[in-house]
């Protein structure tokens, strides 16, 4: 196992998972907030926020998972309401149509919270709905090694093109 | 008389301190040896190096001795740990190497040697590379503490990784340095040095057909800097059986692309003399 953190986003990540915190580059006043990509496959350079350009690259054996980070706005709100990041996930709460872009075979889980003052989703996808019960585990093996620190105000790079990395 | 009975006496006594001195350094002496391997008798569970050599019933010891720190147990010189460390842009990164069914090439640069400089270039372009499909380019770059991050920042179109901890992992002697691991077995399986990255990708497909992966073309044929048909082979030539070539198969296949490159029997850059023989000048020597 492996260990990454940055942007107030520390992970512990299982063996045969890649994964990478970043803040994506700042485009006019947006104001960009962390994101953290976990995949069991080589992550492509450019990936959209919740997976795209990578989900259809996933084996029906892999994962992909993703914590993204919402501004400060969003707490206190009614989606947000739940405290604490969800750590163990069942076979149940992975459904084939719960998927930002619905690909044949694959489901997805989805969760609002807040956690450490910050609110965050998380979102994972798995390669094959029917192999749900071995792929689950692995999806509850990286939420353990995830942690959130408070207060953490993000650092985004400004203007020019998204970074390869 | 009495004088002589005392000088005697003081002479006995004179030898037997000296016979006493020489059985101890003798002593001193046996116990080093053993300590390094090659003794008598059973120095079993007096030693430092116990478990590092394979000792027969004679006494007599082969294998390798271990020189240092051991290493952790789930180390040795061909293990494959992930590299995790910081991207150019102050990210965190991590990429698993010794897993799933494709290499990694780990290409280990720094921004100050020149040498280096070939591969930054080649790198702003992979899809030119000439790699074969399933093998994944990294670069991995000493940590921000030893390594300016922006002399490295948007200088390569493949995922860099700033990690001192993975030089070490990997006991990379200097840069430029690469590494390839086969992912099915989680084993490195062909390391050193290149001046130029078409040597490399040649050797990553040599080692991709030897490890029994089926022989595959480059991503991009006919873009690789060396004229075309310069690095191919014979029909039937390079065709090798799924357990790779052995023997005298090898050697002649190995001859194939010395004699391609111009390098003949003889050629003085096979008798390299001293290391101004090995590395370019200006780059990083370990």
């Amino acid at each position: 196992m492996t260990s990454v953190a940055a942007h107030g986003i520390g992970a512990t990540i299982p063996s045969g998972f890649e994964g990478r915190i970043f803040v994506r580059p700042r485009v006019g006043d947006e104001q960009p907030y962390p994101v953290a990509h976990f995949a069991t496959f080589p992550l492509p350079d450019q990936v959209g926020d919740f997976g795209g350009g990578a989900v259809n690259l996933m084996g029906p054996t892999d994962i992909f998972a993703v914590l993204f980070e919402y501004g400060p706005e969003s707490l206190a709100t009614k989606l947000f309401a739940r405290m604490g990041m969800p750590r163990t996930l069942t076979t149940g709460d992975f459904r084939p149509y719960v998927l930002r872009r619905g690909l044949g075979g694959q489901s997805g889980t989805q969760w609002f919270f807040t956690e450490s003052g910050r609110p965050f989703t998380f979102y994972a996808v798995l390669g094959s709905h029917a192999r749900r019960g071995s792929l689950v585990p692995k999806v509850n093996a990286l939420l353990a090694g995830i942690t959130v620190n408070a207060g953490v105000n993000p650092t985004a790079p400004t203007g020019g093109s998204p970074p390869w990395n | 008389m009495v004088a002589l009975v005392i000088i005697l006496a003081l002479v006995v006594v004179l030898l037997g301190v000296l016979v006493a001195g020489l059985l101890r350094s003798h002593a001193d002496i046996l116990k080093a040896l053993h300590d390094l391997g090659a003794g008598v008798g059973d120095p079993a569970g007096e030693h430092l190096h116990q478990g590092t050599a394979d000792r027969s019933p004679t006494g007599a010891t082969s294998g390798p001795l271990t020189i240092g720190p051991q290493l952790p147990a789930e180390r040795d010189s061909s293990s494959a740990p992930d590299v995790a460390g910081v991207t150019p842009e102050g990210d965190a990164r991590a990429i698993p190497v010794g897993d799933g069914d494709r290499f990694t090439l780990l290409a280990f640069l720094s921004s100050g040697c020149s040498t280096c400089a070939n591969f930054w270039t080649a790198f702003a372009a992979p899809e030119r590379l000439g790699l074969p499909d399933g093998v994944r380019l990294v670069v991995v770059t000493k940590g921000p503490e030893l390594e300016i991050a922006a002399e490295v920042r948007g200088r390569a179109r493949v995922p860099v990784v700033m990690s001192t901890e993975a030089w070490g992992d990997y006991e990379v002697p200097g840069s430029p340095f690469f590494v390839l691991v086969d992912g099915r077995s989680g084993r490195r399986i062909g390391e050193g040095v290149a001046s130029h990255f078409p040597q490399v990708a040649d050797l990553v497909r040599r080692a991709q057909v030897d490890a029994g992966y089926p022989r595959s073309t480059p991503s991009t044929p006919g873009q690789l800097d060396n004229p075309p048909g310069q690095l191919d082979n014979p029909p039937g030539q390079l065709d090798n059986p799924p357990g790779g070539l052995d023997g005298p198969a090898r050697e002649r296949a190995n001859d194939l692309v010395l004699r391609n490159a111009g390098i003949l029997p003889g050629d003085p850059s096979l008798y390299p003399r001293s290391l101004d023989d090995v590395f370019e000048p200006g780059a990083e020597r370990p």
